[in-house]
């Protein structure tokens, strides 16, 4: 009868917990907002690729005003004596000096005009005077002028000036099995960003929740009331698996949605196979999602115990939160390298690796054997930071009021206290 | 006039002489100094060392001389011959070769190459090999020909009236407006995010019915606003310090950096769009401060105006492809993006007078609306607990 009246009561704070998270708007904004906004981020994105009515009109906005599409220049250093009939006629203009150029320029005849300097050979300058000053903007016709020059300096030898740059056409085959991503598509890198970030944010906000609940709990001084009823235990064990339901919802509902986006962009933008993440993925996602969140969230309760209000508890999660900041610092290294030294060892080291397996699951092919051990490393670390924090949840140090200092929190962590 | 130095220095120095706050100061130098060390490393690491084997069809390969040494933290990768495709096949699959190419007999007609190897070499591997095939077919070429057509062109931009300049190697040059822009940014957030908190926290713990006991609302008001300013201005002269003394120092060994000019007609503009944007945002903090009636609630509502203070930071691609978008204008002239906007066209390419008078005066007059909203709201909800102010009451006339 007793052990169902336990239950009965840790089912109750569960309840209540739910009840009160679901009811903030702030939190359904987070839940349903942001897949809401990613659909629609995609839906514009599918619209534009097709190059509808609403596309055009996002461009207009985004776009300039039409300008001239043709170019000129002055040539200083007498290199320039052919142009090839390969360069179309009319959109590089030669002027015999730069004023007349700065002429056309004012006048509107042209956008740019480029002065190749008289000791070209030695020094490369070349002056780009621009009507619009935008250095990072893209040249029109900049390719067109250097393969002129090119090609004068190689004595009208156009075969070798079409192959100072390397070959024109590189032909590859890949002898691996897997099928390979491409280096300069975009997504090769915002993929594993993308569920970086989202892990990131989901154990955070989730183990977060957690700390804020007991801070401020012990605040309002409600936790002297409602541990005349419940025992310390029970309240943890309601708290930490009621918020851990949330963050499990959040976190299927974010990766669901983004998983069909992605598999619906195959369709829509043809999308290679490299990019579709297994199914499996989804599994371990949800593995290593309430292996992270039992760690983080417990070590953000023994925090919520130990502090005596809700400013110094957000001050010291800092604390807490360390090791989960640092793969996002080194983000582009393990997306880059997801299988050297570094990214095996921060996925295997149970504080960093709820995130940075993901990273690596969604950068690359990892062993599986990797994925296990991580798995049962992050386990055996959750267990133990679990039943530490229970110790420390008692209503002794709950109640105590003694302000909150690192130490204290280390001590009484490792049960010294 | 005491009072109100009593106060501002008071909460000058709970903030500023903090850990916390010190943490912070000198945290964003190393912070600056860790990404710089990150991206050596990273480029280290692209640049694998493993050779890429070749395989000569067409002969003129037949005494290669190596490709010129990249620049350094870029490492060497180095090219091997080899006979027929079986033994580099081999070697590719033992790991002794990162990727082969096979170069046929008529590759200087046609121009093709076939590159095989087991996963995608990094860019660097292919951009040595493309240097290594240049450099043997320019052999017979005047070296000082040679040498400018590998090296490539250096381009400098200018502006019709040559007040601009900008190149490669002078890239510092665009981004440094940007930078100053994002850092005046920073400190306002600060010092209005510590604003928001200077009304709030004392209405939570009830200490202001003892504080108008004996100061006015105005000094009280007026004496936090000042200091909280200052906290900001701490913030951005230390960091300005820390960039001045790198560039200083850094100029006779970083090559890049000894180009750098900021020039004072800058640094003026930037100053004329965030003063009155510092004093817009602050007055806003305070008079949300003044309506929320705990903290917590304060910060929720915050994040509505710091979301579009750093809307235009995502939109850089956009500005720097069509600078003179509608959606620049529209940006640079709305005075919650204008700050960033400004920042960012300033640098990377130029914004019309006009539309930089506009912004000015548009951010000028919302800074002037935004203290005398925050005067009003102070004032009425200086003393109400529980129940938060409506918008409505601080601009009904028959209020205060």
């Amino acid at each position: 009868v007793t052990r169902v009246f336990i239950m009965k009561k840790t089912l109750l704070v569960l309840r209540h917990e739910i009840l009160t998270i679901l009811s903030r708007p702030s939190f359904l904004f987070a839940l349903f907002g942001i897949p809401f906004i990613g659909a629609m981020v995609f839906v514009v994105a599918a619209q534009l690729s097709k190059g509808s009515q609403a596309a055009s009109m996002l461009s207009t906005l985004v776009s300039n005003q039409p300008t001239v599409n043709v170019e000129g220049y002055v040539d200083q250093s007498g290199i320039i004596k052919t142009v090839p009939n390969t360069i179309p006629a009319g959109v590089l203009i030669a002027y015999p000096d730069e004023a007349s150029a700065l002429q056309a320029l004012q006048s509107g005849q042209i956008s740019t005009y480029y002065v190749i300097s008289a000791d070209y050979v030695s020094s490369g300058r070349i002056d780009a005077v621009q009507a619009t000053f935008n250095p990072l903007g893209s040249q029109k016709h900049f390719g067109d002028l250097q393969y002129i020059l090119n090609y004068n300096l190689l004595d009208n030898n156009s075969q070798l000036t079409l192959l100072i740059n390397g070959p024109k056409n590189v032909e590859v085959t890949s002898l691996s099995s897997a099928p390979q991503r491409e280096q300069n598509n975009m997504l090769t890198f915002f993929l594993p960003y993308a569920v970086t970030m989202l892990f990131y944010i989901v154990i955070l906000s989730a183990a977060s929740l957690l700390l804020s609940s007991v801070a401020k709990e012990k605040e309002n001084r409600m936790i002297e009331i409602l541990l005349l009823s419940v025992t310390p235990n029970q309240l943890l064990t309601g708290k930490i698996v009621g918020l851990g339901l949330l963050g499990l919802v959040q976190i299927i509902i974010w990766v669901g949605t983004g998983r069909i986006l992605l598999a619906e962009s195959g369709t829509t933008f043809n999308l290679p196979i490299a990019f579709q993440l297994p199914p499996s993925f989804l599994v371990w996602g949800v593995i290593f999602f309430l292996l992270g969140y039992a760690v983080y969230a417990s070590l953000m309760a023994g925090l919520g115990a130990l502090v005596p209000n809700l400013r110094e508890a957000t001050q010291a999660t800092i604390l807490v939160i360390f090791p989960l900041i640092i793969p996002i610092m080194l983000i582009s290294v393990l997306i880059n390298e997801p299988n050297s030294v570094l990214s095996v060892l921060l996925s295997l080291f149970p504080l960093t690796a709820p995130v940075t397996m993901m990273t690596r699951l969604s950068a690359g092919s990892v062993p599986l054997w990797q994925t296990i051990l991580s798995a049962v490393l992050l386990a055996a670390t959750a267990i133990l930071v679990v039943r530490s924090v229970a110790r420390m949840f008692h209503a002794q140090t709950i109640l105590s009021g003694q302000p909150f200092s690192r130490k204290l929190f280390i001590t009484t962590l490792f049960g010294k206290a | 006039m005491n009072k109100f130095f009593r106060i501002a220095w008071q909460e000058y120095s709970r903030h500023v002489f903090r850990k916390r706050f010190m943490l912070v100061l000198f945290a964003f130098p190393l912070m600056l100094a860790f990404i710089v060390g990150l991206v050596v490393v990273i480029v280290w690491m692209e640049s694998n060392p493993t050779p890429v084997g070749y395989i000569d069809q067409s002969g003129f390969l037949a005494q290669a001389i190596p490709q010129p040494a990249p620049k350094w933290p870029e490492r060497m990768v180095p090219m091997v011959p080899y006979s027929d495709p079986a033994t580099a096949q081999a070697d590719l699959l033992d790991g002794k070769l990162q990727a082969y190419y096979i170069i046929p007999n008529d590759y200087l007609q046609s121009g093709q190459v076939k590159e095989i190897y087991v996963n995608e070499p990094k860019g660097v591997a292919s951009s040595q090999f493309n240097a290594f095939l240049s450099a043997n077919l320019l052999v017979n070429v005047p070296a000082d020909i040679a040498h400018r057509l590998q090296d490539g062109s250096h381009l400098f931009f200018q502006s019709t009236d040559k007040s601009r300049l900008a190149s490669e190697e002078q890239f510092v040059n665009l981004i440094l407006p940007f930078v100053a822009g994002i850092l005046f940014i920073i400190a306002i957030s600060t010092s209005s995010g510590y604003l928001l908190q200077a009304v709030v926290e004392e209405k939570e713990n009830r200490t202001m019915e003892i504080m108008v006991t004996s100061v006015s609302p105005g000094q009280l008001m007026g004496g936090k606003t000042i200091a909280d300013i200052l906290v900001g201005i701490t913030q951005l002269v230390v960091w300005g310090l820390f960039i001045v003394v790198i560039l200083f120092f850094g100029k006779s060994y970083i090559s890049f950096l000894s180009g750098i000019t900021f020039p004072i007609k800058t640094l003026l503009i930037l100053t004329l769009v965030m003063l009155p944007a510092f004093i817009m945002i602050s007055g806003l903090m305070a008079s949300i401060g003044a309506t929320v009636t705990a903290a917590s609630e304060g910060q929720q509502i915050m994040g509505l105006f710091t979301i579009p203070i750093w809307i235009p930071y995502i939109m850089i691609p956009v500005f720097i492809q069509n600078p003179n978008s509608p959606l620049a204008l529209i940006m640079t002239l709305f005075p919650l993006t204008a700050p960033m906007t400004v920042a960012i066209r300033l640098g990377f390419s130029s914004i019309p007078t006009w539309q930089l008078i506009t912004s000015i005066l548009l951010l000028v007059l919302s800074a002037i609306g935004a203290v005398w909203l925050a005067g009003r709201a102070f004032r009425l909800g200086m003393l109400r607990y529980g129940q938060r102010l409506r918008w409505k009451e601080i601009f009904s006339p028959q209020q205060g």
